[in-house]
């Protein structure tokens, strides 16, 4: 099936770099360190450089640098990408309280997969989550390193509300949103630490290449961390 | 400076400027004034650099007490403005007065009309822009009771002229719009594409300034409409399973999963703002060479505009 990278027009202002099609750590790898390398050489015309799970868009002005010159600037940073290092994983901490209001999917999805809620908290809070790109809205953080054992479906009638913090996964996926939205994701737990504030710079705590880990607390203990900013739990 | 009471904020009414640019790497729309030819016009005509911060108004209803002598312009959809009852000249700078009222009582071409007044409304701002994004807790709509801020107060130079009719869009003649195909147009079959391309579809109800949904005939996919999610670029049509395209659009999510069949070009999202649900739309493909120098076109137009009515000021 080809070869990648490919690059490729994404309508008349952006270019679109396609790795591998597969979300892996190595693959999201390779994307971050050619927009690492795209940032620090700052060619003119380019606006923003949006990395994904295995693509990396980068959008431009073209009355300021045409397509094909934009495409071998980009070839340029693919051949140098490879020997760029990538800044240390920072490890995120968050207390997260699981089960009862806080989790309203847990009893649910301890059905589905046949473990008793004890066993699903505990692969879910020893699990280390890789960020591997900020998106959707409010500065989502697309997470992977669910275990295998926490697989289950999206809800087939997603929730027209879900408090910001709320901790959960579906489809092989996980999150924590940050904001209150719709959503079908499976909830199990929530965190009250502040992970998305428009009026601050930058408005969210985690860049792509981040860990988190959720690890179980009290809800008296949870609640302590209510309106603190997650570099306090690096 | 107080510059409007809020009447009523009719259907839909939001502070725009020309949005948050590099704040999708944040999972942040770029949001902004959906038609920005007419948004930058009405700051000029009212004496404002072309980025300051404007009302967004949808469709009708929307009315507005004056606390102050104002210079102020009114451009986009003809949605009927008024001051006192009487006409407001729609693409021309006009003096108002303190206890004048405007109001905008019914559609009558486009869908959104922009008002600027002297000074640019004032606001907090989120990431360097007062643009409204309430899902994201950057300000909200307009609500009845309101007081809006102008930035600087005094009247001086009104520029009290029309804009030359040759500038004006004409938003009852809807040309195709013109689509790169692509990223994913290879995940949909020849039909598909076809469908895509010849059929006519109806702006739903359900769209807003996130997404303009469509109905009309299915496209169909070869190997089912997920993709590993992406980052989404302003104007992509993505076709999720259902068939039935959504063009992806201001205030839109930053990325997603579904396949994306084309983009709409950017020299085109001014006028799609003014297509109002229950509208038909077409899509023709054209190349990468055709989008930029439309583009190119339309900043040549809005530089000619500009030094038209500076020369004048």
């Amino acid at each position: 099936m080809g070869h990648w990278p490919k690059i490729k027009p994404s309508g008349d202002s952006a270019a679109l770099i396609e790795f591998e099609n597969r979300i892996d750590p190595e693959v999201n790898r390779t994307v971050r360190a050619l927009a690492l390398t795209m940032e620090s050489d700052r060619f003119p015309g380019v606006q923003e450089v949006l990395p994904a799970y295995r693509t990396l868009m980068v959008t431009y002005d073209p009355l300021q640098v045409e397509y094909p010159v934009l495409v071998d600037q980009i070839q340029g940073c693919l051949d140098r990408a490879g020997r760029i290092d990538l800044p240390p994983r920072r490890v995120f901490r968050l207390p997260t309280v699981y089960g009862g209001i806080h989790g309203p999917d847990l009893e649910r999805v301890s059905q589905i997969l046949h473990l008793s809620p004890e066993e699903i908290t505990g692969e879910f809070s020893r699990a280390r989550f890789l960020v591997y790109f900020i998106g959707f809205i409010c500065g989502l953080a697309y997470l992977g390193g669910l275990p295998e054992k926490l697989r289950v479906p999206r809800l087939t009638t997603p929730r027209t509300w879900v408090p910001g913090g709320s901790v959960g996964f579906a489809g092989g996926q996980a999150n924590a949103i940050a904001t209150d939205q719709p959503s079908g994701f499976n909830y199990i737990g929530r965190t009250f630490v502040i992970l998305y504030d428009p009026r601050t710079f930058p408005p969210i705590p985690f860049v792509a290449g981040d860990e988190i880990l959720f690890p179980s607390v009290s809800e008296e203990e949870a609640l302590k961390a209510r309106g603190r900013q997650a570099e306090d739990f690096l | 400076m107080r510059a409007f009471q809020v009447i009523n904020p009719g259907v839909y009414t939001s502070l725009q400027d020309l949005g948050r640019p590099g704040s999708m790497k944040y999972g942040i729309p770029a949001s902004g004034a959906a038609d920005r030819f007419s948004a930058r016009v009405a700051n000029l005509l009212a004496g404002n650099p072309p980025e300051a911060t404007v009302l967004e108004t949808t469709l009708f209803r929307l009315e507005l007490l004056a606390l102050e002598d104002l210079v102020i312009a009114v451009t986009g959809g003809d949605l009927s403005p008024l001051v006192n009852k009487r006409p407001l000249p729609m693409w021309h700078g006009v003096l108002i007065k303190n206890g004048d009222r405007i109001s905008f009582r019914g559609r009558k071409r486009g869908f959104r009309a922009y008002l600027a007044a002297r000074g640019g409304f004032g606001g907090p701002q989120f990431l360097g822009s007062r643009s409204v994004f309430a899902r994201g807790l950057m300000g909200n709509p307009l609500q009845a009771g309101e007081i809006l801020e102008a930035e600087k107060s005094g009247v001086q130079n009104p520029f009290l002229a029309p804009l030359p009719a040759e500038f004006i869009p004409d938003f009852s003649h809807r040309p195709p719009l013109r689509v790169i195909l692509g990223p994913q147009q290879d995940r949909f079959s020849p039909r598909g594409v076809e469908t895509f391309l010849s059929a006519e579809y109806t702006v739903s109800p359900q769209s807003d300034r996130m997404g303009y949904r469509l109905e009309g005939p299915k496209i169909e996919h070869t190997q089912g409409a997920d993709i590993i999610s992406e980052a989404i670029a302003r104007g992509a049509v993505q076709v999720p399973g259902d068939g039935l395209p959504i063009i992806m659009l201001w205030d839109a999510q930053v990325s997603g999963g579904y396949t994306k069949i084309a983009n709409v070009i950017s020299a085109d999202l001014d006028g799609l703002a003014q297509v109002m649900p229950g509208e038909k739309l077409r899509f023709s493909a054209v190349t990468l060479e055709e989008a930029h120098r439309a583009l190119r076109e339309e900043r040549e137009r809005l530089a000619t505009v500009r030094t038209l009515i500076e020369s004048l000021r």
